[in-house]
Formats: C-alpha cells, sequence, structure tokens
C-alpha cells in the first residue's frame, strides 16, 4: 500500500467512528457536545471528539502532505533586512534622513519625528542553485539554502509584541482564542498515546510576554492546549514521583486506585470514573515516555557535536535536539520560543551589532542540524518546520525618546517581515513576494498571518474555512472572517 | 405552476394540531440554522436579511418580494427554498443541505398565517407559572420540584431516591462553601432525626464565613479578577481589596440589585461609601498593557469594549462582542447599538496610564474603612469647591492674549505661529524627553501682572477629539524677569499653580515644587489650561521681559517623551488672582485637604484602581467604530442608550452609567434575573437551565426547563427581594437537588447527561475545592478570612514572571501557607498550575462557564504535586497517630475523612491489602533518606491513594 492508500483506508475506517459520534447523540459524542454545551445550538464543531479519548488520531479532512509541525518562533521579531531580505538601495541610503513617504499615516511603537535609514548591517551573499540571499550571520543555515522556501512578503497589523504574537499563534490579537497547536490537535489528536499531542519547548531565558496565552486552547477542551516542557525540574509538571516514592510503589497504588474506584464505579455507575481509571494509567505511562523522550543525554556524540547540544542546559540548540526527539516520537505539534530578538538598540545586548549577532550563533548551529537530522531519518518530508518572528524590523534606525541611539537598532515593522518554511508540501530553494526597495512594505504578493494558518491547514489536510468551532454564536475559526486565501504559490 | 404545489407533503396534521406557527419557537431556529449564515445581521447577500420583519418583507436585489405575508406563492423566499434548480434553490447546495420538508411546511404556514414576528424568548419578560400537575406530588419540597417531575412524568421517567446523609452533606458542603464535611459536622447530621435535619444543615452553611469565599471564588471569573495588569508586562496590581468586597457582600447576602449597582455605578451613587467606591475596581480589572511603545488610547478604548461586553456576558448573559464590529448575526441588534451602550462607559478617568489611576487608598483594617471614606469624602468635596472657585475666576477674567513671544527649545526646536490673537509656540522636527522650552514675552501696558494662564493644545484641535495626541506633563514651571539692560534675570515666586480638573491624578502644585504635575496626561485631546500665580503682582520695568519656562516630562512606555508640542500664554492684571491666595474660603478648603491627606498617611492602606467619571468640561465624545477599528470612526454617539430591543431608561433620567446600571436590574429587564438564576442553577446542578448559560440569544441552547426559569427568575425579584441565599436555599432544598446522583440501569440510556434531572447532581470540585479539599481532609488548612494574596507552594521551575514579582513561599508549618485557594496570587501570564490543571481560567476576559475536563495531567498532580504531597504526607500521619490500634480502624477513618462517606467492606479490604503490602516493601528496602518508619511511609502512599479517589475528586 502506498502512503496515500494507506491513508485514504485510515480515513474510511476513521470515518465510521466519527459517524457514530455524529450521529448518535446519546452517545459517545452526545457526552462530549453536551460537555461543552453545544449539544443543541446552531451549528455543531468541525471535529466530533469522543470525551474519554479525547486525543485519539483522526485523519485529516482533506488528504495532507504534513502530519507535523515543527515551529521555531524567534520571540522579540528578528530584522529580516540583516538576515533574508536584502536591500542593495538600502546600503545606498544609509544615514540619509528617512523620506517623508514612509512615515505618512503610519504608526511607531518607537520612532519618533524623523529617523535616519539604517543600511544592511552585515555583508549578504546567494546561496545554493536557487540563489537565496543570506547575510554572513547563518553561514551554516545557508547551506540549506535549496531547502527552505520564503516568504519575504509576510503582513501583520499589529506593532506590538504581545499582540503581535497573539496573532500568530491563535489568530486573534486578545487574549482567549486557541492556539494553532491547540486546532491541529483538536483536529487530528496525537499518533502517541503516552505523550501529549502539542509541547512546547522555550529558551532564551524568558517566557514570551503573553505567557501561557501563546499554547492555551481557547474555548476548545482544555485537553488540547499545550504542554509546557521544562528544562528545569520536570520535564512535564509533577511528571516525577515525590521523594521516596519508587516506581513499585506508585504501582501498587495505582492497582488499589483502580479497584477502589471500579467499585465505585459499579456502585454510581458514573461514565466519568472509568475516564478517570484510564487517565491514571496514560499518566503512569507519561511518566516513563516524557522523561524518555525529553532525555537527551544518551543520544550520540555526533548529534551533539551537530547540534551544539549540552544535556541538562536550556538552550535554543537542545530544544532542537527535542524537537526531531518529539517529532519522531509521534508529537503533532512542537512549539519553540527563543526569547531575545528584539534588537531596538536601546542597549548592547539589544544591538544588532551585538546582542543580536550572539542570536544568530545560538541558532544558526542548531536549526541547520534540525533541518538535516529530519531529512537523514526521513521526517522531512511529512513535518512541517517553520521558522518566524512575529513582525518585521523598520529600515530606518530607532531614535527613542526623539535621541539617536548609542547603539544600532531597528523599530517594529508591521509590513513587512520573512518568514520560511521547509519539508513536507513546501517548494524547496523557493522564494515568494517580494518588498520595496528599502525592504519597509511588501511590493509584491502579500500574505497577511491569516493567510498563512490557512496555508498552513491546507497542508495539515484541512479546509480553514470548514475547520470550525461553535462559540459565543459563532462558527469560529483559526483565520477569523476577513478576506483570507491559502498561499497556493509555495505548494509543491 | 405555484411553487408550493410542488411539495410533496402538505401541512401535516401535527403543525395544525400545535395551533398557530410561533415565530420564535418554530420559525427562528430554522432561519438560524439555514439561512442568517449569509442572510443576517452581518451579510446581507443579495440585499436580503432575516433579523428584522421589516427587512425580510422588502425587496431583495432582484427586485423580488422576499415574504409577502399570507401569500406563499409571491414569496420569493418561498419559491427558492421548494425549487429543485440548483441556480435557484436556497441554501445554495454549496452551502448546505436543503430545507427538509417538515421546515418548508413550517415557512409556508408562518407566511400563510401573516409572517408574524417574535420576540425570541429571552428578551420578553419572564411571568410566573403554574406549576403542572404532577404525578407524585409527595414527592415535591418546593416549587421547583413540580416542573422537574412534570417533565419527567412527560418523558415517563421517575425520580431518584433521596441521596444517604453522607452524600447529600458532602454536596451541599462543597457546593455552598466550598470545603467537605467534618467528620464532627457528618455525625451530628446524621444522628439528627428531626423533620428540617438538611434545612439545618443548610442554614448553617450559608451562614458560614466560607460561604463568601466559595461565591466570590464564582463570581471572580466572571470579573476577570486578577493580581496582574495582563498584557505585555503583567505586572502587579493591588486589587485584593475588591476580592474582600466580594466574600463580604455574599457573606452580608447583599440584593443582587445593590450587588450590581455598586460594582457598574457604585461611584456615581450620592455620597458613596468606600466600599462602594471598591466595588467599582470591578470594570477596572480589565488588562492594561504597559509594554513598551504601547498606545494608551489604545489600550483605554479596548478595555472600554471589554466593559460593555463583559457587562453584557455578566449580567444579560448576551454575546455583544460581535456587535462591535458589524450588527449582531442572529439577534435584532444593531451596529450603532453597540456603541450607544459603549458611550455610557466612555466617560472615566482611566486611561491606561501605568501608574494605574484613578486609584484609591484603601485601610488594610477593615474597621478602618469608613473613617478613611469620610476623610476621602472630604478632599474629594473640598476640591470639588476649589475647582468651582478657580473656574468662574478664570472665566471672569480679562486675559490678554500674548502675541509677541519669542520660543526657544533646549533639546527640542521651537518655532512660533501667529493664530486666534495669540502668537503660538510648536515645536519642530523630533521632541526629546525631557526638553526645556523658554518662553519669552513682553506684556503690553505697565500694570502689574497677577496671574499668567498657559493653555496647551493638541497640534489637530478636531482630528484629536476623535482619536487624542500624545500629551504631556510639567516636570516645572519657572518665570523670571528679563531685565532691558541684559542683566542677570530675576527669578519671580510663584506662589501657587491651579490646573483645569476638578480631581486631578497628580498634585498640580507638583510643578512648582519639581516632580510630575499638571499637564494633559498622557493624551490630550483638547485645549487645556494652568495658572500661575506670583506671589507678588509682576511689575516690570520699561523694556524688561518676561521669560516662562517649561521643563517637560520624560519618556512614559519606553517610547513616548512627554512634551507639550503646541502651547500659548495668556495674562492678566486682575487682582482677584492675588486675594485668591489668602481668600478664607480657599484657604480653608485647602487646610482641609492636607489635614486629611495628612491623616490618611497614617492608616496603614493598600490601594485598589476605581471607576471615576469625568467632569463635565473633559468628556469625551464617543463615535461607532466603522468595522470595530478604532482608529476609524464613524457617526457621532450623541446620547448613551440601551439597544432598541430593550425596555427603556425611564424619561427624564440621566444617560449615565448609573441609570444603566439601574436599568439591568429594573424590574422590566427580561434577562437580569434570568441569567443570574441560571447561573446558581449551573453551579449547583452542573449544567444551567439554559445550557449555555454565556448565551441567551436565539443561538443559544433553549432551556429545558423554562417555565421553572421564569418562575424562579420573577420569584427572585419579588419574594426572595434578590437574596442570593434565599435563591440557592430554595435550590439545594429542593427534592431535585437531593436525589442520590447514582445512574440506575437504563437511567443511562434515557438521561445519560441529567438534562432532565432524573438524578442528583455529581460534579467534580472546581481547581479551588480540589486544592480546599486537600487541605482540609489532610488537616492543614488554615480558615482565616480576608487579606493580601498568598502563595502556597508552586513547583520548581513555574515562576518566571516577565518582570519582577517574586513568589515567597511560607515554610511548613506557617498557617499562611494553607490559606484558602480564593487567596492565591493570580498571575494571567502564569496561572497557579494545579488551578490551569484543573480547568480554571486564566481571567483575561470574564468567563462565563468552566468546562470541565478530565486529563493525565490532573492525576499527575494530585499524585506527585509537592502541595499535594504534603497533603499526603499529613493526612498519612494523622491516620498512623489515631489512638485505634487497629489499621482497619484507621484507615476507615482515613477513608470517611476523604470521602464523606463510610467505608464498604470491600474497600476497607483493599486498603488494608495494599497497606500491608507497602508496608511490607518499605520495610525490606526503607529510603534511609527518608528518615521514615515503614508504617509512617506506607500510610502517607495509603493517604494518596485516598486523596486520588474518583470519590475524593467528585462532590
Amino acid at each position: 500500500m502506498t502512503f496515500q492508500e494507506h491513508l485514504q483506508a485510515e480515513r474510511l475506517r476513521h470515518l465510521t467512528r466519527r459517524h457514530f459520534l455524529r450521529d448518535c447523540t446519546t452517545g459517545l459524542g452526545g457526552i462530549w457536545l453536551a460537555s461543552q454545551g453545544i449539544a443543541s445550538g446552531v451549528s455543531k464543531p468541525a471535529i466530533l471528539r469522543d470525551a474519554n479519548d479525547p486525543l485519539m488520531s483522526l485523519p485529516p479532512q482533506v488528504l495532507a502532505k504534513a502530519k507535523r509541525v515543527i515551529f521555531l518562533h524567534m520571540v522579540g521579531a528578528p530584522s529580516q533586512l540583516d538576515l533574508f531580505d536584502y536591500k542593495p538601495e538600502l546600503k545606498r541610503l544609509d544615514g540619509k534622513e528617512c523620506p517623508k513617504e514612509f512615515l505618512e499615516g503610519k504608526r511607531f511603537a518607537f520612532i519618533q519625528g524623523v529617523p535616519k535609514m539604517l543600511g544592511p548591517q552585515f555583508e549578504f551573499k546567494q546561496y545554493g542553485q536557487s540563489g537565496a540571499w543570506f547575510s554572513d550571520r547563518l553561514p551554516n543555515l545557508a547551506r540549506h539554502a535549496d531547502k527552505l522556501c520564503f516568504i519575504k512578503t509576510m503582513q501583520t497589523d499589529q506593532f506590538n509584541h504581545g499582540p503581535a504574537e497573539l496573532l500568530v499563534h491563535t489568530g486573534n490579537q486578545n487574549l482567549g482564542y486557541p492556539s494553532l497547536g491547540s486546532w491541529v490537535t483538536w483536529g487530528l489528536g496525537s499518533d502517541n498515546n503516552n505523550l501529549p499531542g502539542f509541547m512546547v519547548l522555550i529558551s532564551g531565558g524568558r517566557i514570551p510576554r503573553v505567557g501561557a496565552s501563546l499554547w492555551g486552547s481557547g474555548f476548545l477542551p482544555s485537553v488540547y492546549q499545550g504542554v509546557q516542557c521544562r528544562s528545569a525540574g520536570d520535564p512535564v509538571l509533577n511528571a516525577a514521583n515525590p521523594p521516596g516514592i519508587s516506581r513499585d510503589v506508585r504501582r501498587s497504588a495505582l492497582d488499589a486506585l483502580d479497584k477502589l474506584d471500579r467499585q465505585t464505579h459499579q456502585e454510581i455507575g458514573d461514565p466519568e470514573t472509568l475516564t478517570r481509571i484510564s487517565q491514571y494509567e496514560m499518566a503512569f505511562r507519561m511518566q516513563v515516555s516524557v522523561p524518555e523522550v525529553m532525555d537527551i543525554s544518551k543520544e550520540p556524540a555526533h548529534i551533539h557535536e551537530m547540534y551544539g547540544t549540552k544535556p541538562g542546559k536550556e538552550s535554543f540548540a537542545n530544544n532542537c535536539l527535542l524537537a526531531r526527539r518529539l517529532a519522531e516520537a509521534g508529537t503533532r505539534y512542537i512549539q519553540l520560543f527563543d526569547w531575545g530578538w528584539d534588537t531596538h538598540g536601546s542597549n548592547a545586548v539589544e544591538s544588532i551589532k551585538d546582542g543580536f549577532v550572539k542570536k544568530c550563533e545560538d541558532i544558526d548551529k542548531p536549526i541547520s542540524a534540525l533541518l538535516t537530522d529530519l531529512e537523514q531519518r526521513g521526517l522531512l518530508e511529512d513535518t512541517l518546520v517553520v521558522w518566524s518572528g512575529e513582525f518585521g524590523r523598520t529600515p530606518m534606525q530607532e531614535n527613542r525618546g526623539g535621541t539617536t541611539n548609542k547603539f544600532v537598532g531597528r523599530d517594529h515593522n508591521p509590513g513587512a517581515f520573512t518568514l520560511w518554511m521547509a519539508g513536507a508540501g513546501v517548494k524547496p530553494g523557493f522564494t515568494y513576494g517580494e518588498t520595496d526597495p528599502v525592504g519597509y512594505s511588501a511590493a509584491k504578493d502579500p500574505v497577511q498571518i491569516r493567510d498563512f494558518h490557512a496555508t498552513m491547514l491546507h497542508l495539515l489536510g484541512f479546509d480553514h474555512k470548514k475547520l470550525t468551532f461553535p462559540f459565543q454564536g459563532l462558527d469560529q475559526k483559526l483565520t477569523g472572517v476577513k478576506p483570507t486565501k491559502v498561499v497556493t504559490g509555495i505548494l509543491t | 405552476m405555484s411553487p408550493t404545489r410542488l411539495l410533496p407533503l402538505l401541512f401535516l396534521s401535527s403543525l395544525a394540531a400545535n395551533g398557530e406557527i410561533d415565530f420564535a419557537r418554530d420559525v427562528r431556529p430554522i432561519l438560524n440554522a439555514k439561512c442568517t449564515a449569509c442572510h443576517g445581521g452581518v451579510k446581507e447577500a443579495g440585499e436580503v436579511s432575516f433579523i428584522y420583519r421589516e427587512k425580510a418583507l422588502g425587496k431583495g436585489k432582484s427586485g423580488e418580494s422576499v415574504v409577502v405575508p399570507g401569500n406563499p406563492d409571491a414569496s420569493e423566499m418561498i419559491k427558492r427554498i421548494v425549487s429543485h434548480d440548483p441556480e435557484e434553490v436556497m441554501p445554495k447546495p454549496e452551502h448546505g443541505p436543503r430545507l427538509s420538508d417538515k421546515e418548508i411546511e413550517t415557512l409556508i404556514q408562518w407566511v400563510k398565517e401573516g409572517a408574524k414576528w417574535g420576540e425570541h424568548w429571552a428578551f420578553v419578560k419572564p411571568e410566573r407559572h403554574t406549576p403542572p400537575t404532577v404525578s407524585n406530588p409527595s414527592w415535591c419540597r418546593n416549587s421547583i420540584d413540580p416542573f422537574i417531575l412534570g417533565r419527567l412524568d412527560s418523558e415517563k421517567l421517575k425520580p431518584s431516591a433521596e441521596a444517604d446523609r453522607a452524600s447529600l452533606l458532602r454536596r451541599v458542603s462543597l457546593d455552598l462553601v466550598g470545603l467537605p464535611p467534618t467528620l464532627e459536622e457528618l455525625d451530628a447530621f446524621i444522628a439528627d432525626t428531626s423533620p428540617n435535619a438538611y434545612e439545618k444543615q443548610v442554614d448553617r452553611l450559608l451562614a458560614s464565613p466560607a460561604f463568601g469565599e466559595r461565591w466570590a471564588s464564582v463570581w471572580m471569573d466572571l470579573a476577570r479578577y486578577a493580581d496582574s495588569e495582563g498584557l505585555g508586562l503583567d505586572r502587579p496590581r493591588d486589587s485584593w481589596k475588591f476580592r474582600d468586597w466580594l466574600i463580604d457582600s455574599f457573606n452580608q447576602d447583599k440584593p443582587f440589585d445593590q450587588f450590581t449597582i455598586e460594582q457598574l455605578a457604585g461611584d456615581l451613587l450620592p455620597n458613596p461609601t468606600l466600599d462602594q467606591l471598591v466595588a467599582t475596581t470591578f470594570h477596572r480589572l480589565t488588562q492594561s498593557n504597559e509594554e513598551g511603545g504601547t498606545d494608551d488610547e489604545e489600550f483605554r478604548v479596548a478595555a472600554v469594549l471589554d466593559r460593555v461586553n463583559t457587562t453584557w456576558e455578566v449580567w444579560q448573559g448576551q454575546t455583544f462582542g460581535c456587535v462591535q464590529c458589524h450588527s449582531h448575526p442572529y439577534d435584532p441588534i444593531h451596529h450603532d447599538e453597540y456603541y450607544k451602550f459603549a458611550a455610557f462607559f466612555n466617560q472615566t478617568r482611566d486611561a491606561d496610564l501605568s501608574e494605574g489611576l484613578p486609584a484609591i487608598s484603601v485601610p488594610i483594617d477593615r474597621a478602618r474603612h469608613n473613617e478613611a471614606g469620610s476623610l476621602q469624602a472630604s478632599i474629594s468635596k473640598a476640591e470639588s469647591a476649589l475647582y468651582e472657585i478657580h473656574g468662574s475666576l478664570n472665566r471672569s477674567t480679562t486675559w490678554a492674549p500674548v502675541n509677541n513671544l519669542e520660543a526657544t527649545g533646549k533639546g527640542t526646536l521651537l518655532k512660533t505661529v501667529d493664530q486666534d490673537g495669540f502668537r503660538e509656540f510648536r515645536t519642530t522636527g523630533n521632541v526629546a524627553s525631557g526638553s526645556q522650552h523658554l518662553l519669552t514675552f513682553q506684556p503690553a501696558g505697565s500694570t502689574p501682572l497677577t496671574a499668567i494662564r498657559l493653555e496647551l493644545l493638541p497640534l489637530d484641535e478636531s482630528a484629536a477629539r476623535l482619536t487624542p495626541e500624545w500629551g504631556s506633563f510639567l516636570k516645572k514651571i519657572d518665570v523670571s524677569i528679563l531685565p532691558a539692560d541684559g542683566s542677570k534675570p530675576r527669578p519671580v515666586t510663584l506662589a501657587r499653580l491651579i490646573g483645569d480638573e476638578e480631581h486631578p491624578l497628580f498634585d498640580p502644585e507638583a510643578s512648582l515644587k519639581g516632580g510630575q504635575g499638571w499637564g494633559p496626561y498622557s493624551k490630550i485631546d483638547r485645549l487645556r489650561w494652568c495658572v500661575v500665580i506670583p506671589q507678588e503682582p509682576i511689575v516690570l520695568e520699561p523694556g524688561a521681559k518676561l521669560q516662562v519656562t517649561l521643563a517637560n516630562g520624560g519618556t512614559i512606555i519606553s517610547s513616548f517623551p512627554m512634551v507639550a508640542k503646541r502651547g500659548r500664554l495668556a495674562f492678566t492684571s486682575n487682582p482677584a488672582w492675588t486675594a485668591l491666595l489668602s481668600q478664607q474660603e480657599v484657604v480653608a478648603h485647602r487646610n482641609t485637604i492636607s489635614d486629611a491627606r495628612n491623616k490618611l498617611k497614617a492608616i496603614p492602606s493598600t490601594t485598589v484602581p476605581v471607576m471615576r467619571e469625568l467632569g463635565t468640561a473633559a468628556q469625551r465624545e464617543t463615535h461607532v467604530f466603522v468595522r470595530g477599528n478604532w482608529l476609524n470612526k464613524g457617526d457621532r454617539i450623541d446620547t448613551p442608550d440601551v439597544p432598541a430591543l430593550f425596555p427603556k431608561i425611564p424619561a427624564g433620567v440621566k444617560h449615565d452609567r448609573l441609570a444603566m446600571a439601574k436599568w439591568i436590574v429594573s424590574p422590566e429587564n427580561p434577562l437580569t434575573s434570568r441569567v443570574i438564576v441560571n447561573r446558581f442553577w449551573l453551579e449547583l446542578f452542573g449544567t444551567g437551565i439554559v445550557e449555555t448559560a454565556e448565551d441567551f440569544g436565539s443561538s443559544g441552547v433553549k432551556p429545558y426547563h423554562p417555565e421553572l426559569l421564569d418562575d424562579l427568575a420573577v420569584r427572585f425579584q419579588s419574594d426572595f427581594k434578590w437574596s442570593l441565599k434565599r435563591l440557592a436555599r430554595e435550590l439545594v432544598t429542593s427534592a431535585t437537588y437531593r436525589q442520590s446522583a447514582v445512574i440506575a440501569p437504563g437511567m443511562a440510556e434515557r438521561d445519560q447527561s441529567n438534562r432532565l434531572l432524573s438524578r442528583g447532581p455529581r460534579q467534580r470540585l472546581t481547581a479551588e475545592m480540589s486544592r480546599d479539599h486537600a487541605l482540609t481532609v489532610s488537616g492543614l488548612i488554615t480558615l482565616k478570612t480576608h487579606g493580601m494574596p498568598t502563595r502556597p507552594p508552586i513547583p520548581a521551575g513555574v515562576w518566571n514572571p516577565f518582570v519582577g514579582d517574586p513568589w515567597k513561599t511560607p515554610a511548613p508549618g506557617d498557617p499562611e501557607r494553607y490559606r484558602r485557594s480564593v487567596y492565591t496570587y493570580w498571575k494571567r501570564s502564569i496561572p497557579y498550575p494545579t488551578f490551569a490543571t484543573f480547568d480554571a481560567p486564566t481571567r483575561e476576559m470574564c468567563s462565563k462557564r468552566r468546562l470541565v475536563s478530565n486529563t493525565p495531567l490532573q492525576a499527575l498532580t494530585v499524585l506527585n504535586d509537592p502541595a499535594f504531597d504534603e497533603c499526603s504526607r499529613t493526612l498519612g500521619s494523622w491516620m498512623e497517630k489515631l489512638p485505634a490500634p487497629a489499621i482497619e480502624e484507621k484507615l476507615s477513618s482515613g477513608y470517611r475523612r476523604v470521602t464523606s462517606r463510610i467505608v464498604t467492606p470491600e474497600r476497607l479490604k483493599e486498603l488494608v491489602a495494599v497497606y500491608r503490602k507497602l508496608e511490607t516493601d518499605f520495610t525490606k528496602a526503607p529510603d534511609p533518606k527518608a528518615g521514615e518508619t515503614p508504617q509512617a511511609a506506607a500510610f502517607g502512599v495509603v493517604a494518596s491513594v485516598l486523596l486520588n479517589l474518583d470519590e475524593a475528586m467528585v462532590r
């Protein structure tokens, strides 16, 4: 059986199951729907799930190229103008006053009055058959030029970090909406019974400013929220037994618990009791499977060398290796956040010449290793790797408080930023969209965040218009109500 | 051919038997499910919409009449739904399936009967209902029961027997006070043979101070209560006095109408008490954004809209947020009506300021609230009196405009522009924070100057009324004389600075001493003024000039320089200004203010943010936001109002927040009492009578027991006089509530989700309860009420706040470690892990309903979380130390303490077996680090088994 045939067969098998869930309103589907308060509302959610097995792997709505996602978010918004979007014209304007037409009608977070233009801060060269431009800050990644699919014209309508990060991860600038990973896990479930379907890994010393809302489940059931893996303490909260409790002791305790709860179920007859029994068993399995998948110490030396990993340390490199391990183990959605890309130039750490250079060093080798590793394990063909910030940076130098900064930095720019993808279903060695001569805004083929979301869902086998969940009287969807298109130009 | 003749089936007797078509019951659901997605309040495809009757009776884009009352054949709508032509049929094949024959019949019959429109049930005022005649009247204990039994009768179901006393007391204790019963309470109830034994327990619980703690938790979800600001930086915010106000209000059984008015408009009540001001913190719990570079106006507007949405969600059960961008997709509420309502909230002084202002200080000691309240009231009164005196003098003064101004800037370049008789200063190019404006002029004439007025203006006055510009503040203002001979400037002693605000957030006179004083902070939306009065009238020798130096503020929100960008000067020789300095009345008011401030300073206090209405001179304009975009202002709203669908605010009443609050709790309001009754029902029965407690609109789920809901809603107002305790009592003393929760054979198929209530509720503990329960049964809990937030143990690695906000847990043994969960510090960006795992919301927005999940992470929490581990060990050691010699007795007591129930022999056998096994294992392989006996270790593990029981997790 080919992969496609296999998928189709799987889909048919599940269709029967979903049929049962949909049509049998007093059955399990009934319970789940009822507990979500939508049993007889105007419309039903696109995905009907069994409350007793909420992470059951389901086939996508249509045939899909991607089975899982690894999303590398550079928190703070890296400068596209110093990494990928090469602008000779900007180089020419370096140090000159910003032309008026760039300032009229624009709102800035920090720029005051008339700022000066800031040319690319590093040397650029073309790489690979595709001739993609890279600055000299990402030499390892540049070797993968022909694997990457760039969108140079990403646009957002938020220019402060919190709302912009929320928009990237939930499709809404306000708090309280389900994250991408939650939608995807809700739609597809997990391929591993012993691991959460949606895992979050954080590096850079800080969590993103809106915190857990970036991987929250919003109005979807909380079981679909992301589980944050930790580099200090337990890899997943409370995975380890308390001191003095061995695995054998825990087994004895759970055996007793199981028997006692079964007696309760016999007396009361509440199906929730049975669910609870099965959740305790899953918890017991997770206690082994989570630390196992999170333990990188047993990886061979050449792998550590390739990623630049050091077991036990919080780092982006470790998280890249973990992402590969989670992908291998069947985790559906793997979200990495790397803090520290907000290069305003207000101090050395936030300077393009200093902090930014270090950040590039932190990610260059690990991302390159991740792509190599996924490819050599055959995972890249059905994994979608995404790299992005939450907006772009201005071609003007920041002049916060109306003064010239001591360090070189750029302000927030919602008008254009670069996002790249690699792997399942996207054209390798391809660049989509074009910015204006100074890289300030999208000139040709702009792509909104919601278009990117629609495209990602498409790759995962969903029509973004049909992946809906009724809430507050509306069929809510990740892509919201504004006109949205799948960016077909980047699809294989 | 007439289209209706194409129908295979016509007018089944079922329709006729039901009598007339009822629009709300029969037609609206079809329209909502099949039509309004394209022909609704948002989209009006082909210019057809089914939200309003007049629109539905009109013509579509095609020119055809959509609905012709009495004439289905002439109605385009009917023509389209019966059609089999894929080009013509509605809904379009790609949008959805054909209407069923029954639906088509219903619509045809409806048109035939005249296409009568009717209001959705929830928009019609509730009425009392006579309960139905039931099969077994003796089962009924109060007037709730016949409604429930009547429905069960019609479904041929029987109610369950009453729950055993242990289960019942556990259920009602956790439901009413959030804590399980103690062994003593259980014994007392079981031994009580009086006929009203249960009611006595209910009354005891209603009188317990823990009642307020339990119900405050419920209301805090609605109020989006948190101890942090949310969004960008999520800094700590002092708001816990509001939480204590909630606890007290529930414990005092404050009538719900008063409870409502105080939270929505306590500040507008005549002579509000301090507690009534604290109540208004409700709407200051919106998020604020202090992330660098964020716009205060943007987040002020966001807070205003959140207040609108939250008010509608909490009190009206309506998804009003939809109407922010467009007319309501299902219900007849217009887009502009949203902004008419928003106008009630658009006149408060708060503006996403970094300082969280306006805020009031509140004594830590509750006994001193009234003392502080009267001091603050005296300040407010004196400020108003001074504002009147100053304002009228300003208006009666003849001001001479300065038309020969020379302006030079230090740090920011200035230019001058002649306008309206003045020579104004304007900044040019980039402005720099902390820069100084040097303004020099030569007054015409030779009379002494008694006052100088500084006016600041927005760069674009008309645009700023819609969307204000960044403002400024005066860090210092100085005046000096520049002698004609060029000799050294002579400073003028300034005695007073008078600002244009009635209740300024910062002391304007700080601008005389140096510090944040007067200014349009942080935004300017109109002309603003202040007056400086010299100690002595200024006399200038011929040729001399006056120089006014404005030292501007610094950068706020890491980005915006608080520099005045446009302004002008005027002066006067009116001696009344000099006289003002020693005017007796003024002096008296000033003394009142400074005395009261000193007294307040001596009272140990915290602060809370409160609502404060803007004065008349500072009122904002409210405009419709085109497509919900705050930067795109449409029509101006002249008077705040409620949507036309609802009863009006009485004539002659000023349309302000107070009027709006009173409208919400007026007997005419169809929704408020239904919504609150339903909320209590939801908490106590697990599901509301209206299952979608957050949506009483036509897209929500219809009530299972509509007559009961309406009857209770009316009685709640008239008989119970809005008493929440009486409402709760009515619910929990019903026979319905007292039923056993056992799912009898066959019941699962007939009433699986228990909507019909053929059995009692069996709910999982809430997040707060699950922690409080473990603390209680282990004996650790501290039942102290009120006070600052607490920081119980938290797993390592969780607490990484974005900005400093340390988490210090009191050491083991310290009672503060074991306070109830309602007091736990609530940070929006880092939810307390146990609460998040047990489905508590993050409270960034109003949360109407917690969806209950059942996950492995919950299992891991109760098994392994250090706080639960501490409870297990404590409970284990309690069992071990019981004087009873037999293991069986110890284990039975532990089991009963945790589950409230007497252990069955089978269960006891299991418990003894696992205890013996663990004891043997720990004896064979003792943990040297633990320093425990094998017995203690075994009891600890068995205690953990008990805390993890399904029976321990439910109520």
